[in-house]
């Protein structure tokens, strides 16, 4: 239970920490949290469930509020834990840093997070998920860009407008399960009517395929993306849409299975027309933090198209391959950030020779491009290499629509680089990169590299609960028929 | 010590070259730095010959799994055979001679220590590529090799005049290079699929296994794969459609040209279909499109090298014309013949290729030979080696290119004597451009000015004595696989080793001509080699006759010199149409369609509210009017209902 409330906790006292020691108990109290975390990680056996809340009494409504873990919300509890630390520590040296009521609405989001990833509960499950909404509402228009009033608002409507089809579909799991917990409603998710599965897939789907997001619902995240504050990018990016990715592996496909082989295809469609969407508008992009921010698109849509072939080995890869994500968001929106800043600039056209005034942050900017092209000995090699080819082995055309992103990837990232770092310097001077900058792109690179290169540490890690979902819904099937 | 320990030795000694290169180079001094790298690539190359004199049987070793699932599982194994062992061979023995080289190339460079990181990288990634014992090694080997190539392409982006122009062939070559790596990853998903492993011998063996058992082979399963392995070789090989990235690779410096783009890399994709030589021997349609393309590839590629003015763009046009022969071997089915060519080619056009880098660091950085000539008695070393690599390309009798290219003629002979004609003009093309080359760099009078040729000098040690050994190694490479008249026990050496271990290559069989028709064969070649030599000794260095301007050419020798406009017609094909596509997208569908949409409905709720709020007003006479209208308009409504319809 501490898992939840020390942030919760952290978020409060942050407010009666003087503003000058406010960026230093960020840091500490996150990293408390990772340590508290750690702890977890070393009493647990993977093939465990791990009950970290359960009232057990009769709530109304069939409402249950259970907490807990399997291996797969405990690696992405584990993600958030570790990626909270990461983007403090990279808004270190900058002025938001010593903002109280950044700091605690950075622990108050962390909250939210790691509710949504540990509840067993749908209605628990849906009040996390949209409680995460707030701290990232407030940080976007307290700290972002002046004059986003209208992007901002699209944001929140869009993603409560998603929320809303999640709500209906709980509620109808819910009422017909005559229960919230998770079990009972994945037990009724296998022998529901298809039709009515597929209505309430679709009502997952609007949620989910808004915040990941999926192509044609992406119009909010470029322009939401560059308004944000960095530390806002973070969140979005690297955590916020892991979400609506973890939902579709632990709620969506197991709690309307008989429906899903109608949406299937379309999802996976959708999936793909945004790998090649956003890498093909990526392609000519200038602004910096707008090709990131498509690239994401392009990223994503991969993982979500990888997600519904919904084989054991799929689903383990989409769990590495978000992994990456995440270290890729972060290096990434970290570098932008970092031209911008020091520039004031974000048109690649205005940059150039960056590389040689600032030679530390070229080669770790460098590194991180070839962690987000997937080259060998990083993590996101091996999580394209296994998607593209579940996908080929389900269609060979989705894999090659997949592979795409292999080819085009290289040709913005390199682009995107080579525009702002190469050539004759066209600024006077550049500063190189601070030491937290350079300790959060070394961790990065360090993590994507260990995940390069042992991967089976995460495919072991999730298997086990990725096999008792699966288990859960083939073996009900087999009593039916 | 043990075969295995050995083996990982020879792997890890450049990868940890590379880590202490590269993390303390900075700090080191320079000459330390360039010390481990190259004793690292050296020590490398020692192992392999202690393999290379142990070898007698095909070795595994198994690293580790690096993923397993139910159905398959990659792993990190490797294979020592005659195949893999060659190849370590050229990599580490030519590779050390280029660290050694490129000690005195690079010696005033600022980024020296990258440099030399880079290289060691790239010998790991290569050597990775060549011994691992499946496709998925071989992947891996094969995508790090083309990131060096990138980063050492790319290697200084930093100029001012040059910069943009160096990376954007760098990213040119990388792009390229991954459109060839989606063939393949489909080939290797295809096989995944079809035999559910990936390592060689175990598909040699599921495909015997299906033989003996008299089960149909997946023929069709097995063309498709071939032919994106096939796919792959013509990105990494550089073979139509996509060759050109590697002439603009010349943009790199030069002994990573000698190194990657001539000796080793760029003949992965011949390695490539050697090592699955079992599965093209069953995909006959494939072997006829490998043939097809690599005689167009070498017959074009030959035609451009005729009239480029640039030193080293002439030899990368050459190199891609001899890829295309190697190819034009693979599709015979001569796998030992193209790996023989691979042998000696990598040491004659390394030894072109470092000799042009002696030349450019003599001409202070000039590399157009328009401003060259007379270079012989400056320095006469270069000249010497560089006449050799010069004679041994062209075929001149008994140097190494002689041997090889015979072999692949006759084999061709023995094909069709179109084939034959056809290769004889490809042949005949590389000594008219390489013969044009040496006589207008080498002889006739200096035409760069009197101030650049005031710095002209030889080379340092460090560089001429790799142009020395690899000058011995292009004129005795022949004795490799001699053809049968002259020592008959001792003949095709290097067709039997490869025939006796290599693991999975058991299609390959060494075919022999009679000794009056090789003969035949070599006096023709040799007639051709030699006279055009004198052609053109008489023609450029007697007559001095030079190079032409640009715009003094005439139709077919700017259409050399222009290559064929292929690079304008890639970029009117596919370059404008993406960037076009990724912008009317963007302006026309993304933010003006979806973006705008999203904002229209939102809009159009706003304005339902505004029209809606209006009879909100508050006035109680306005009230009283909707009341009475809508009692009107109902009573109206259920009088004509009853009237008109009911009755």
């Amino acid at each position: 239970m501490e898992l939840l409330i020390l942030p919760l906790v952290f978020a409060l006292i942050s407010y009666f920490i003087p503003s000058k020691g406010v960026k230093y108990f960020g840091i500490i109290a996150s990293l408390a949290i990772f340590a508290v975390t750690i702890g977890h990680l070393m009493n647990f056996d993977t093939k465990e469930y791990v009950s970290i809340f359960d009232p057990k009494t009769n709530l109304p409504f069939g409402l249950t509020f259970k907490l807990g873990y399997d291996s797969l919300s405990f690696i992405l509890v584990l993600l958030v834990n570790s990626v909270v630390p990461l983007i403090l520590l990279a808004n270190f040296n900058k002025e938001l840093a010593a903002n109280k009521s950044f700091t605690a609405l950075v622990f108050f989001m962390q909250m939210g997070l790691l509710g949504v990833f540990l509840a067993q509960d749908g209605m628990l499950f849906y009040i996390f998920w949209e409680i995460t909404l707030i701290p990232i509402f407030l940080i976007l228009y307290w700290f972002g860009e002046q004059n986003n009033n209208s992007v901002l608002l699209k944001f929140f409507i869009y993603t409560l407008l998603g929320s809303l089809g999640m709500l209906l579909s709980i509620i109808v799991l819910g009422i017909s399960a005559s229960s919230f917990d998770f079990v009972d409603m994945a037990i009724y998710g296998v022998i529901a009517p298809a039709k009515i599965a597929c209505w309430v897939a679709c009502g997952f789907l609007l949620a989910f395929a808004i915040k990941i997001p999926l192509f044609p619902f992406h119009t909010w995240q470029p322009s939401t993306y560059t308004t944000a504050p960095m530390a806002g990018t973070m969140l979005l990016s690297a955590l916020m849409l892991k979400m609506a990715l973890y939902g579709m592996i632990k709620w969506m496909i197991p709690l309307s299975f008989t429906g899903i082989p109608t949406i299937k295809w379309l999802v996976i469609t959708l999936g793909l027309i945004g790998v090649v969407y956003g890498a093909v508008i990526a392609v000519k992009q200038t602004d910096i933090k707008k090709l990131f921010a498509y690239a994401s698109i392009s990223h994503v849509g991969l993982i979500a198209a990888g997600i519904m072939i919904y084989s054991t080995t799929a689903i383990e890869v989409a769990i590495i391959q978000m992994i990456n994500h995440s270290i890729v968001a972060i290096g990434l929106f970290l570098a932008a950030d970092i031209i911008e800043s020091r520039t004031k600039t974000r048109e690649l056209y205005a940059l150039g020779g960056i590389a040689k005034l600032a030679p530390n942050f070229g080669f770790w900017f460098a590194a991180l491009t070839f962690v987000s092209i997937s080259v060998p000995f990083t993590a996101g090699f091996f999580g394209e290499f296994l998607l593209i080819k579940e996908l080929f082995t389900a269609h060979w055309f989705a894999g090659f629509a997949a592979a795409t992103t292999l080819v085009l990837g290289a040709v913005y990232m390199l682009r995107a680089y080579q525009l702002s770092m190469f050539g004759a310097p066209k600024l006077e001077s550049f500063e190189d990169l601070k030491w937290n900058e350079i300790l959060v792109f070394a961790i990065l690179l360090a993590i994507a590299i260990l995940i390069g290169l042992f991967p089976q540490c995460v495919i072991d890690f999730v298997k086990p609960s990725i096999e008792a979902i699966q288990e859960l819904t083939a073996h009900d099937l087999k009593i039916i028929k | 010590m043990g075969q295995n320990i050995l083996l990982l030795t020879l792997i890890a000694l450049p990868l940890v070259g590379f880590i202490i290169t590269g993390i303390f180079g900075k700090k080191l001094s320079k000459l330390v730095t360039v010390s481990i790298a190259t004793l690292a690539v050296f020590s490398a190359f020692v192992c392999a010959l202690m393999l290379f004199n142990m070898n007698n049987k095909v070795q595994y070793v198994h690293l580790f799994n690096v993923v397993h699932f139910e159905d398959f599982k990659l792993s990190a194994n490797f294979q020592i055979d005659s195949l893999s062992i060659w190849m370590t061979l050229i990599i580490t023995g030519v590779g050390t001679l280029i660290h050694l080289f490129s000690i005195g190339y690079m010696y005033h460079d600022k980024g020296i220590f990258k440099f030399f990181a880079y290289l060691n990288l790239f010998i790991f990634s290569m050597l990775l590529l060549v011994l691992g014992s499946n496709y998925f090694v071989l992947f891996f080997g094969w995508e790090g090799v083309g990131i060096c190539s990138y980063l050492l392409i790319g290697f200084h982006y930093s100029d001012e005049e040059k910069g943009i122009e160096n990376s954007v062939a760098a990213r040119k070559a990388f792009i390229m290079n991954r459109i060839g790596d989606v063939g393949l990853l489909f080939a290797l998903f295809m096989l995944l699929n079809t035999f559910g492993t990936l390592e060689y011998a175990g598909i040699a063996a599921k495909i015997n296994e299906l033989k003996l058992s008299g089960t149909s082979l997946p023929l069709v399963a097995i063309s498709a794969i071939t032919i994106c392995l096939f796919v792959a070789a013509t990105g990494k090989s550089a073979q139509i459609p996509l060759f050109t990235w590697l002439p603009d690779a010349m943009a790199g410096p030069t002994p990573v040209s000698a190194l990657i783009h001539a000796a080793t890399m760029v003949t992965a994709g011949i390695y490539l279909v050697v090592r699955s030589n079992f599965l093209f021997e069953l995909a006959p349609a494939t072997k006829d499109i490998i043939l097809y393309i690599g005689l167009a590839t070498s017959l074009i590629a030959a035609f451009i090298a005729m009239r480029q003015s640039d030193i080293k763009k002439v030899l990368a046009y050459s190199t891609v014309s001899q890829l295309g022969l190697m190819f034009v071997a693979l599709g015979m089915g001569a796998y030992t013949v193209a790996l023989f060519h691979v042998t000696t080619h990598a040491f004659f056009k390394a030894l072109l290729f470092l000799g042009s880098g002696s030349v450019i660091h003599a001409m202070s950085d000039e590399q157009d030979i328009r401003k060259m000539g007379g270079l012989a008695k400056k320095i006469p070393i270069t000249h010497l080696t560089f006449l050799i690599g010069t004679l041994a390309i062209s075929g001149f009798p008994l140097l190494s290119g002689f041997y090889s290219k015979d072999e692949i003629l006759a084999h061709a002979l023995m094909e069709s004597p179109v084939l034959y004609g056809v290769l004889m003009i490809a042949v005949t093309l590389t000594a008219i451009y390489m013969f044009r080359l040496y006589f207008l760099v080498f002889h006739g009078k200096f035409r760069g000015g009197n101030e650049l040729e005031s710095h002209i000098h030889e080379s340092g040690a460090t560089m001429t004595i790799p142009l020395i050994v690899l000058a011995i190694l292009s004129v005795f490479g022949g004795i490799l696989n001699l053809p049968g008249i002259f020592f008959h026990d001792y003949a095709h050496w290097f067709s039997h080793y490869l025939e006796s271990t290599t693991a999975g290559l058991n299609e390959i069989e060494t075919h022999h001509l009679e000794s009056s028709k090789s003969i035949m064969l070599m006096v023709a070649a040799s007639t051709i080699a030699i006279g055009i030599m004198i052609w053109a000794y008489i023609n450029y260095a007697k007559n001095g006759k030079l190079a032409k301007e640009d715009s003094e050419l005439n139709a077919w020798e700017k259409l050399s010199n222009k290559k064929l406009y292929i690079d304008e017609i890639y970029n009117f094909l596919f370059v404008k149409p993406l960037e076009l596509i990724s912008k009317l997208i963007y302006t026309y569908f993304d933010v003006l369609l979806l973006k705008n949409g999203v904002f229209a409905i939102a809009g159009l709720i706003e304005k339902t509210g505004n029209i809606t709020r209006k009879w909100q007003s508050g006035f109680l006479s306005s009230y009283l009017f909707w009341m009475l209208l809508s009692i009107v308009g109902l009573i109206t409504y259920y009088v004509i209902k009853i009237q008109f319809w009911n009755y």
